[in-house]
């Protein structure tokens, strides 16, 4: 049994060794051989963090080819693994672009990106149209002001849809008469008077909430939710207040202690799905794709699988509405909140491609225009048309986009706009047209029969209309925390890693105790916390965005 | 009494053998070196490229463990780092979770070296039994299978199977055995018993190849020496086979154990979550993510030289006791 050889330690020194070798040959490989004028088009290899198995085939990657002359090879990490970048760092081997998320600032100091301020300069006017007074939130710190990334953000964001927040079912809200849910007082209620009406649904149990704690979806099902209830911005692990910049580790918060006791009052009440921390994705995708689920606590795109599946399965009344639901009503409901341009995530060039030159005007000519159509649209004639000088999706496809999860794969429309530089939702093109065919009006159209139907009996146009408007809670200030280049190994970096294990741990327990334990667990949790010095992530995290709204101008 | 004459006999045969072998080791010629290195040139040559291979991907890359004692970062060259002597081994040894890890890696080790082996001789004990040769061929194959199956599969059957709606909490509920599924995967306390359960399931039948094949060596003349004393089935199972392939067994169980704290991290972070988390952090999973995810290539070195130092330890410590014992070793 103890016969296989995967040894860490072997591993790691192989992959010294490696290191060894490649420092040690010569670069000749790289010099200019300069085959860029034929007619061929380039190949150029693409790192793509949220990337999956895709060939750059479909007809609007065929379009981009004929266009650009240049031809995407994606890789992607295996499993969505924390290891790609460092171990790309430790081989040296760079594809020539990388979408590295949160893991550029390991990217950078190990010199394995250039920076583009020159490229941008000298050849970036789609770029810079695109960014305008936003290109300063492109920089990489104080201390190393350059831009080493474009993208994956939309620059001119409106807020039609929110994500993240409680979602409940479309049925429950029919049957019990349309009721106001603004706390998760009212959001229990529901669920409970619901279940007790309909402990079945088509033959399987009924469950009344169910939560998706078993890998890092953790943060997003159970640890964000307890923010959003609590009326936090988004700023992952962190609540920041806008004006002074003061961090603090979110789970310090006692309004997210009052969060997790009523999980953990859902839990003995029965009403959690007691699998919600041991099931798999795919088991809780199947499980909301039967329709017995009545709410969720999860981003729109984690669930969007299930969403086309109950669709497709004529189940339009067990897909979910979003709810502005809170701890109680002094808290607000940050869903719509507009973080402005958050900068930070993008795609980087690295330092070993042949191609940098080649590799920018490919970033450029995708910020243009011209890609955004093709990218967002597709292709004229076939995806949609231009009816009195408006684009009008074609009747299929807009059929196929709102069933069929694998429309945009198969398409490559829709798929190529995220993670490269795109213009936001509200931009419109020289025409004065949306460069989006997600427009408010399109959401709105797209919406499900029984969607519309409930929208109707609320008195709405759009779920957004019951969450307090965008225009009241402002525009912060420092972006959003996740999106912080924090440098490798730093005290910030390890001990956030350690809290965050923690946390993860101590609250699934604290949730699944007895509430007569709850609070015993939860002051040990802090205690540890505490003791692993969480006060200086706390200020270190303050630092760091002090620095951000300095170099961004904001403060 | 005469059964137990002969059974005594074939025992002293099979000694007699090994000390035979023993023998064997001692040069009964006194040759010069370079004679004997003219000898055995044609072996020598075959053994080169294996000891190149070794040379190569097994003692080169030790190279890298400078890297424990410095602050490594791979832009810079091996030798323009910075160095900061046994600043990251501290740093281990004082990190709790490391405690944690090493208590659950050895923990669920010696859990599977233990039933790993038992089942595996268990098994092979009871195939080589089998007379009717097709169907032992055939439950041999099936048996090992599971072997040929990915982790990430094993480990969605297994918590499939557990689940409060799974498969075994039906059963034990159906037959009353229990009032109330148990939610097994939310349950720290069961998960080294359900690792070692899964292991056990998924490599018992090709662990078992290796005792079947030292088994099918024993001489078939003490078989029927010991029938002809009326020995029964269980009887030459426990007084043939077993001693027979004792030496296997050590040997394997040494070459197991030096392997104790190597045991991956596949199934721990497959089959774990955040409840169970606690019991299943292993080491190879934390140098995972306190080591080379978070960048600190020289804090995942650290880890990887103390794990060798405790395979060479321990791998020492299990060869001394057998050669006291008198039994087959390694080295």
């Amino acid at each position: 049994m103890k016969r296989k050889i995967t040894s860490m330690s072997l591993w790691m020194l192989v992959m010294m060794a490696v290191v060894f070798l490649a420092a040690c040959s010569d670069d000749s490989s790289s010099d200019q051989s300069s085959d860029g004028n034929s007619d061929e088009p380039i190949t150029l290899t693409l790192f793509n963090a949220d990337g999956e198995e895709k060939t750059f085939d479909d007809p609007v990657a065929q379009k981009i080819t004929e266009e650009t002359g240049v031809k995407l090879e994606i890789d992607y990490p295996v499993g969505g693994s924390d290891e790609a970048v460092p171990l790309m760092i430790a081989s040296g081997d760079y594809p020539d672009l990388i979408f590295a998320k949160g893991d550029l600032g390991k990217l950078i100091e190990a010199g394995g990106v250039i920076k583009l301020d020159d490229l941008i300069e000298e050849k970036g006017d789609n770029i810079k149209q695109m960014y305008g007074d936003q290109l300063d939130r492109l920089r990489n710190s104080i201390d190393d002001p350059s831009i080493y990334t474009v993208g994956t953000y939309g620059v001119e964001n409106a807020h039609w849809e929110t994500s993240g927040t409680f979602q409940i079912q479309l049925d429950v809200l029919r049957e019990l008469g349309y009721p106001e849910i603004n706390t998760l007082e009212e959001f229990e209620a529901a669920i409970t008077e619901y279940v007790e009406m309909h402990p079945e649904i088509d033959g399987q149990k009924t469950i009344p909430l169910s939560l998706l704690g078993s890998d890092w979806r953790w943060l997003i099902t159970v640890g964000d939710p307890a923010s959003a209830a609590s009326g936090i911005p988004g700023d992952g692990q962190w609540a920041i207040d806008d004006e002074t910049g003061e961090a603090t580790y979110k789970f310090l918060l006692p309004e997210l202690k009052e969060y997790f006791r009523w999980l953990n009052g859902m839990n003995d009440k029965g009403l959690l799905d007691p699998e919600s921390f041991t099931h798999t994705y795919d088991t809780y995708i199947s499980k909301l794709s039967s329709g017995r689920v009545l709410s969720v606590a999860d981003q729109d795109w984690n669930i969007s699988d299930a969403d086309a599946a109950l669709v497709s399965d004529g189940k339009e009344w067990r897909t979910y509405a979003p709810l502005p639901v809170t701890l109680g009503e002094e808290y607000v409901s940050q869903g719509l909140k507009d973080y402005g341009y958050s900068g930070g995530w993008g795609i980087a060039i690295s330092s070993t491609s042949e191609y940098q030159e080649e590799a920018f005007e490919f970033l450029d000519w995708m910020a243009s225009e011209e890609a955004q159509i093709l990218v967002n649209w597709g292709i004229e004639g076939e995806n949609y048309d231009v009816v009195d000088g408006k684009r009008v999706l074609k009747e299929e496809d807009r059929e196929r986009k709102n069933s069929d999860n694998n429309y945009g794969k198969e398409t490559g429309v829709g798929y190529y706009v995220y993670p490269f530089p795109q213009w936001g939702n509200a931009a419109l093109d020289s025409n004065g047209e949306p460069i989006s065919p997600d427009t408010e009006q399109d959401i709105i159209d797209n919406f499900n029969s029984a969607e519309k139907e409930v929208l109707v009996e609320y008195d709405m146009n759009n779920w957004i209309d019951w969450f307090p408007p965008t225009e009241e809670l402002g525009v912060s200030n420092h972006g959003q925390a996740f999106n912080y280049p924090i440098s490798s190994g730093s005290d910030l970096e390890i001990i956030q890693q350690k809290a965050d294990d923690l946390t993860e741990q101590r609250i699934t327990q604290a949730i699944l105790g007895s509430p007569d334990d709850f609070d015993a667990t939860w002051d040990a949790m802090i205690d540890e916390l505490e003791a692993m010095d969480i006060e200086k992530a706390n200020q270190e995290m303050t630092q760091k965005t002090l620095e951000i709204m300095e170099l961004w101008g904001t403060k | 009494m005469s059964q137990k004459k002969h059974v005594s006999e074939a025992n002293i045969k099979v000694a007699g053998a090994s000390t035979l072998l023993k023998r064997k080791r001692k040069p009964h010629y006194e040759d010069g070196f370079l004679q004997k290195l003219g000898k055995q040139k044609a072996l020598l040559l075959m053994s080169l490229p294996f000891v190149v291979w070794l040379i190569i991907f097994k003692y080169i890359p030790v190279a890298g463990w400078v890297m424990a004692f410095q602050d490594y970062k791979p832009q810079f060259g091996m030798f323009d780092q910075e160095w900061v002597g046994w600043k990251h081994f501290k740093e281990l040894f004082n990190e709790p979770t490391f405690y944690r890890a090493l208590e659950n890696t050895l923990g669920m080790g010696i859990l599977g070296l233990v039933f790993g082996t038992l089942f595996a001789i268990a098994f092979a004990l009871l195939l080589n039994e089998l007379r009717f040769l097709t169907l032992k061929k055939w439950t041999q194959t099936i048996s090992y299978l599971p072997h040929f199956v990915s982790w990430v599969i094993v480990a969605n059957i297994v918590i499939t199977m557990l689940s409060p709606e799974g498969i075994i909490n039906n059963l034990l509920v159906g037959t009353g055995i229990l009032n109330n599924p148990i939610n097994f995967m939310a349950r720290p306390d069961m998960f080294w018993g359900i690792v070692t359960a899964a292991d056990v399931w998924k490599e018992t039948g090709w662990n078992a190849i290796i005792y079947l094949a030292a088994m099918a060596g024993v001489d078939p003349q003490l078989y029927e020496a010991a029938k002809v004393d009326g020995a029964s089935r269980w009887r030459q199972m426990w007084h043939i086979t077993l001693p027979s392939i004792r030496p296997v067994i050590i040997v394997l169980l040494i070459l197991n154990i030096g392997n104790l704290i190597n045991i991956g991290f596949e199934k721990q972070m497959l089959l774990g979550n955040n409840i169970v988390a606690e019991k299943a952090l292993v080491i190879d999973l934390y140098a995972l993510e306190y080591g080379i995810g978070m960048f600190r290539y020289s804090f995942g070195t650290a880890i990887g030289i103390f794990k060798s130092v405790i395979s060479i330890i321990l791998i020492l410590i299990c060869n001394g006791f057998a050669k006291r014992m008198g039994e087959g070793r390694v080295f």
